[in-house]
């Protein structure tokens, strides 16, 4: 049984229609994440979950129970801010405990379960201590501690990680998913972080403009794009995109574009619209010693380019270089790497190329999903 | 150089604060002297003396004007403080059709000056049968367009994340208001409650419009007939009077001026 369900739901502020008959089906115990760009109507949708917007029309289920008109409090959900969202003039315990003592909860069972989150949280020595005497981190887990102690059926997080530094934003992804794991409680969790969706979610939605681009496990989003935007919004770093077209030549279909003629897996079907080429940065394999040139080259699988910038992350490297008019780049292994302004040719293997049509979305499958 | 600029800047300060305070010092000082020393400009009274308090109080019933005056300033205060912050959240948090026409309403009160009203509200008054009862003076004054402004503009900077999770845990929108918003807002309700306690308190025209009683008089309005009518009889009299009136706003200023800056240092609410 799906734990919750969206029905043809829609969202307008005023004039704007911010989603559109949106529909989605998130299982019971799964971590679902909804990422997508600023205005993508990510926070709208999660915000209509937990009952923080109205619905313009549509229906939202949560268990079966339509909770499409009840107030927050009803629907059994909890919620972890971006801002945390601590009142700051309480302790860690009154934060932690103000939803059970509204809700009526005994004294008794609220202590256990205020000592419960914080001992799975590591918060006991700060529970008598202000929000404003906590770290970033800190707080995050407060907030954590303050949906969890709720035993809610559904959990919400909205960028719970966006404020953050990058170390310990690492750290709270992974603490987030082990207590997923440990709890089993449905999540839905939004974020612009393609890393952190890619990471965290069984399943993940992209969004964008109010509409479901893809929806998917992480590895089939990653594989399978079904249209250029969920191409170049999954992975890091973003994928390779050339313009060009399609045509036969002898029996097989060549992709052209101003200096590149690269051959394209059997199979691939002839079309007459303007082609996006997609290859990923780490599905470039890089040579130094310039060969032939890619007109040249009689497996026409090679790009042929000039090094201009060279980012060296420690165990890998992304090599910036111009094909042409294109502007590519490849992530590989940082052992040898090229000097700017050398030539390198970069073989671009046919099974790991996408093509999108003209209007962004995928045509065939170009590669095998391994 | 510098510690030279630094004496000059303190002297400055000090002859400055001097010409403000001396005045208030001697009128304290001067309701504690005998008729023949209150021509002198000493702030230590030679004889010192109660007589004028006690005269003041036999000849008119300053006790019950200060009770009168306390409970309706108090009583206002509280109103606008509740009733203002209520519309203010309205206005600053919630959505709901017609509040920019409201907003601008709020403002329009603003630009209208209180003696164009004092006839109209007068008429009301009298019609109404509320001459010469605690209704007429408090009920016009519940509501005050400036403090909903200065409010609503604190309101509108508390995160919308507090609000959210107030909701969810199960809080009702007047709970929130004075539970979660109240709390935070200590700075501007300080500032709020002393300008209407302070306006409540010495506003006199009002009272002498539709008062004429004397058990019911405020405090500053018994002054102004006690003092025009003669009745203080000397100078030291009335200044007993006038102390009377100024002391609880003095108190009440130096009671919340310790919450200001408690509060503006502790309001941190992200970082």
């Amino acid at each position: 049984m799906p734990s919750v369900t969206f029905e043809h739901v829609t969202k307008r502020f005023g004039d704007a229609t911010v989603i559109e008959d949106f529909d989605l089906q998130v299982a019971d115990g799964e971590l679902l994440v909804l990422v997508g760009g600023s205005g993508s109507g990510k926070s709208t949708i999660l915000r209509m979950l937990a009952g923080l917007e109205t619905v313009t029309s549509g229906r939202i289920r949560i268990d079966d129970r339509d909770v499409t008109d009840l107030a927050p409090r009803d629907r059994d959900v909890a919620m972890v801010f971006q801002d945390y969202g601590l009142y700051p003039h309480m302790t860690v315990r009154d934060n932690l405990s103000l939803g059970l003592r509204l809700r009526k909860i005994p004294r008794h069972e609220i202590d256990r379960r205020v000592a419960w989150a914080a001992g799975m949280l590591g918060l006991e020595p700060l529970l008598d201590r202000k929000p404003k005497a906590l770290s970033g981190g800190q707080r995050q887990r407060v907030a954590m501690g303050r949906a969890m102690v709720r035993e809610p059926k559904v959990f919400l997080f909205d960028e719970p990680l966006s404020n953050l530094d990058a170390g310990l934003r690492a750290q709270m992804r992974i603490e987030i998913g082990s207590l997923q794991d440990r709890l089993k409680t449905t999540t839905v969790y939004v974020t612009h972080d393609q890393v952190e969706a890619m990471t965290l979610g069984d399943r993940i939605v992209v969004l964008a403009d109010g509409r479901i681009q893809q929806i998917g496990r992480p590895i089939e989003l990653y594989r399978t794009p079904v249209n250029r935007f969920v191409a170049g919004f999954i992975g890091t770093p973003a994928m390779n995109f050339i313009e060009g077209t399609l045509a036969a030549d002898g029996g097989r279909m060549f992709f052209s574009a101003e200096a590149a003629r690269l051959k394209m897996r059997a199979g691939t079907a002839e079309s007459s619209e303007p082609i996006t080429l997609g290859i990923r940065p780490e599905d470039l394999r890089m040579d130094f010693i310039p060969q032939q040139p890619t007109h040249g080259s009689a497996d026409f699988d090679t790009l042929t380019g000039r090094v201009v910038l060279v980012e060296r992350l420690g165990g890998t490297s992304h090599v910036h270089f111009q094909v042409g008019p294109h502007r590519l780049m490849a992530s590989v292994a940082s052992d040898s790497l090229p000097e700017v302004g050398h030539d390198i040719t970069a073989h671009v293997p046919a099974a790991r190329v996408h093509l999108f049509g003209g209007d962004g979305r995928a045509i065939g499958r170009t590669a095998e999903i391994v | 150089m510098k510690l030279l600029r630094r004496i000059a800047l303190y002297a400055g300060l000090t002859v400055a604060a001097i010409t403000f305070i001396y005045p208030f010092l001697w009128m304290a000082s001067s309701t504690f002297k005998p008729p023949v020393e209150v021509g002198s400009l000493a702030l230590i009274p030679h004889d010192f003396t109660l007589d004028n308090y006690r005269t003041m109080w036999a000849r008119a019933p300053f006790g019950r004007a200060l009770v009168n005056s306390t409970f309706v300033a108090t009583t206002i205060t509280l109103a606008v403080l509740v009733f203002g912050s209520m519309t203010a959240y309205a206005m600053a948090r919630l959505n709901f059709r017609g509040r920019p026409a409201l907003n601008a309403a709020t403002i329009a009160v603003l630009m209208v000056p209180g003696q164009l009203t004092l006839i109209p509200l007068y008429t009301l008054i009298v019609q109404l049968g509320w001459v010469d009862t605690y209704a007429a003076l408090i009920v016009p004054y519940l509501f005050n367009a400036t403090a909903i402004l200065m409010l609503r503009q604190f309101f509108l900077q508390i995160p919308q994340s507090l609000i959210d999770s107030a909701r969810m845990d199960g809080m009702s929108e007047p709970r929130i208001l004075f539970t979660i918003f109240w709390p935070l807002s200590k700075p501007v309700l300080s500032i709020v409650a002393i300008f209407t306690f302070m306006g409540a308190w010495n506003e006199v025209l009002w009272p002498l419009l539709v008062v004429r009683e004397q058990n019911l008089m405020t405090l500053p309005q018994l002054l102004t007939v006690f003092a025009l009518g003669g009745g203080a009889g000397s100078v030291g009299v009335s200044l007993a009077s006038a102390m009377v009136l100024v002391v609880p706003v003095v108190a009440a200023y130096a009671f919340l001026q310790r919450n200001f800056i408690e509060s503006m240092a502790g309001s941190g609410i992200k970082g």
